[in-house]
């Protein structure tokens, strides 16, 4: 039972969250999931496209919507930035007028857009398309006695104020991903509240005192890792916590993708395919109690 | 004239902030409410009272994160958060940005460098914003200084790019901007 989708990546998997690339594309493939890259695809202009003006909101994700429509499939996309962006330009279409602007937005790019592909979240994929039991039984490694607390942040629970696949106060779908491989998910208040990445440039200490709180709470909690499903997340949380530690003190918090601890799990090389040792904190503890592959080169 | 809240409602904040009856239950869950000169509650009585020139200095429209928790809780679906977003872009096509000059410098940037690229490459969108930034020689270099540990730890965990992802019908890109330059024009 082969399931295929056009893989919309995005800028930050090609950068700062390159493990998030490499575990995603490692996990789907082991489970028999086919990805098929979005031949050229641009950038979906983040927050900066919002920030701008209306019609360049729309344009930059309609191109990449209109290749994958191209390819017959389904987007998958792993940052909840993209996957907000790109649904809100297919959901617009319903809209009489916001087709049309669509349609000129397109003039001369020999493109066009029908709203034929979905739009899907990996989690959406991992925990509704796949499901949990099929990744139950393919487990090998099983993550036993590791405490995790599931953060979901924004924009896979709140997608710019479309309906999200998951409970937006109680989302699960992650939790019964970590389920299904093992591990214990503790009780957490702060799932979706904002990590604050999107101030970076405005008030990074607004944003280092928003991150410290979550990953205070997953410490106090006794938490041994936080399990995201976002680069503007992870990045927050993780690249910056020496930061963070500077200003609010020791928290030493493994911060790992949802992919990156299935992929261990399922048995996957914790370097070459999941890309653990390109954790900003140290993900040695846990690699080390569940991987017999210990060193990275 | 245009009023404001005409201007917000063109701009993609939606008609229903004239429905606000001023509860404060987006003020109550904004993460970053405490640090903002006019709460989120205020800033949605401004627009509706025209307040034009206070609502767009504000810092507020610059340290909203887009979370979207004050929208999904309006108990009168107001889309607040589209209201921000709608703010940012009147401010940065006005060239009002003094509150929080980084943070429109960075948006532009980013723009940018989709035109030059067709997608992302962060140094060079690091330097295009302090270049971009309308603030002090010390000021910017201080931004450049405060970045530089982050691009250290990204270096050593391999995760700096030094070379631009190019897409190769740029051109396409490049259509898809005059086209919505020429779409915002008309209004
Ligand atoms: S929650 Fe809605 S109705 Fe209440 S003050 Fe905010 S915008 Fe107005
Ligand atoms: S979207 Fe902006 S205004 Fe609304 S709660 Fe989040 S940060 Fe506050």
């Amino acid at each position: 039972m082969s399931q295929r989708y056009a893989y919309y990546p995005g800028c930050s998997l090609e950068a700062s969250a390159v493990e998030y690339d490499l575990s995603t594309r490692s996990v789907l493939k082991a489970l028999g999931v086919e990805l098929e890259e979005i031949p050229d695809w641009s950038c979906c202009g983040a927050s900066a496209g919002h920030a701008v003006s209306k019609s360049i909101a729309l344009a930059l994700p309609a191109r990449d919507l209109a290749k994958a429509e191209s390819m017959g499939r389904n987007v998958l996309a792993p940052c909840p930035a993209c996957y907000k962006n790109l649904r809100y330009v297919r959901e617009s279409l319903s809209d009489e007028e916001a087709r049309r602007k669509v349609e000129r937005l397109l003039e001369g790019t020999g493109l066009s857009l029908s709203g034929s592909s979905e739009v899907r979240h990996l989690l959406e994929v991992l925990a509704g398309d796949v499901g949990a039991e099929r990744i139950a039984e393919a487990v090998t490694v099983p993550l036993e006695g590791l405490k995790v607390v599931t953060y979901y942040g924004c924009y896979i629970t709140r997608p710019g104020g479309m309906r999200s696949f998951d409970d937006p106060v109680e989302p699960v779908s992650m939790d019964l991903l970590c389920r299904a491989v093992g591990a214990a998910v503790l009780p957490f208040t702060r799932k979706t509240r904002c990590c604050g990445a999107p101030v970076m440039m405005s008030a990074p200490e607004e944003m280092h005192r928003l991150s410290y709180e979550i990953l205070q709470e997953a410490k106090q909690r006794g938490a041994e890792a936080v399990v995201v499903a976002c680069p503007l997340c992870h990045h927050a949380l993780d690249a910056a916590q020496p930061e963070i530690e500077k200003h609010h003190g020791a928290l030493s918090m493994p911060v790992l993708y949802i992919t990156q601890l299935l992929g261990l799990a399922l048995g996957l090389n914790p370097f070459e395919e999941l890309g653990l040792d390109r954790n900003v904190v140290s993900t040695e503890g846990i690699v080390k109690r569940f991987s017999k592959v210990t060193c990275s080169r | 004239m245009k009023t404001l809240v005409q201007e917000v409602i063109e701009a993609g904040g939606g008609e229903s902030i004239k429905a606000c009856y001023q509860c404060g239950t987006c003020t109550g869950g904004c993460p970053t409410a405490g640090e903002m000169d006019y709460t989120p509650r205020q800033i949605i009585r401004m627009v509706n009272l025209g307040m034009r020139d206070r609502v767009l200095t504000s810092s507020s429209i610059w340290l909203c994160a887009s979370c979207y928790q004050c929208q999904v809780r309006c108990p009168r679906g107001v889309r607040i958060a589209d209201v921000m977003a709608a703010l940012r872009s009147i401010a940065i096509r006005d060239g009002i940005t003094a509150a929080k000059p980084r943070a429109p410098a960075f948006y532009q940037s980013f723009l940018e460098n989709i035109s030059a690229y067709g997608r992302q490459f962060e140094p060079v969108l690091i330097l295009r914003t302090i270049a971009k930034s309308r603030e002090g020689v010390a000021a910017k270099l201080g931004f450049l200084l405060g970045m530089l540990p982050m691009g250290v730890t990204l270096l050593k965990s391999r995760k700096m790019p030094l070379r631009a992802e190019k897409v190769q019908a740029i051109e396409e890109v490049r259509r898809l901007f005059s086209n919505a330059e020429r779409l915002e024009a008309e209004g």
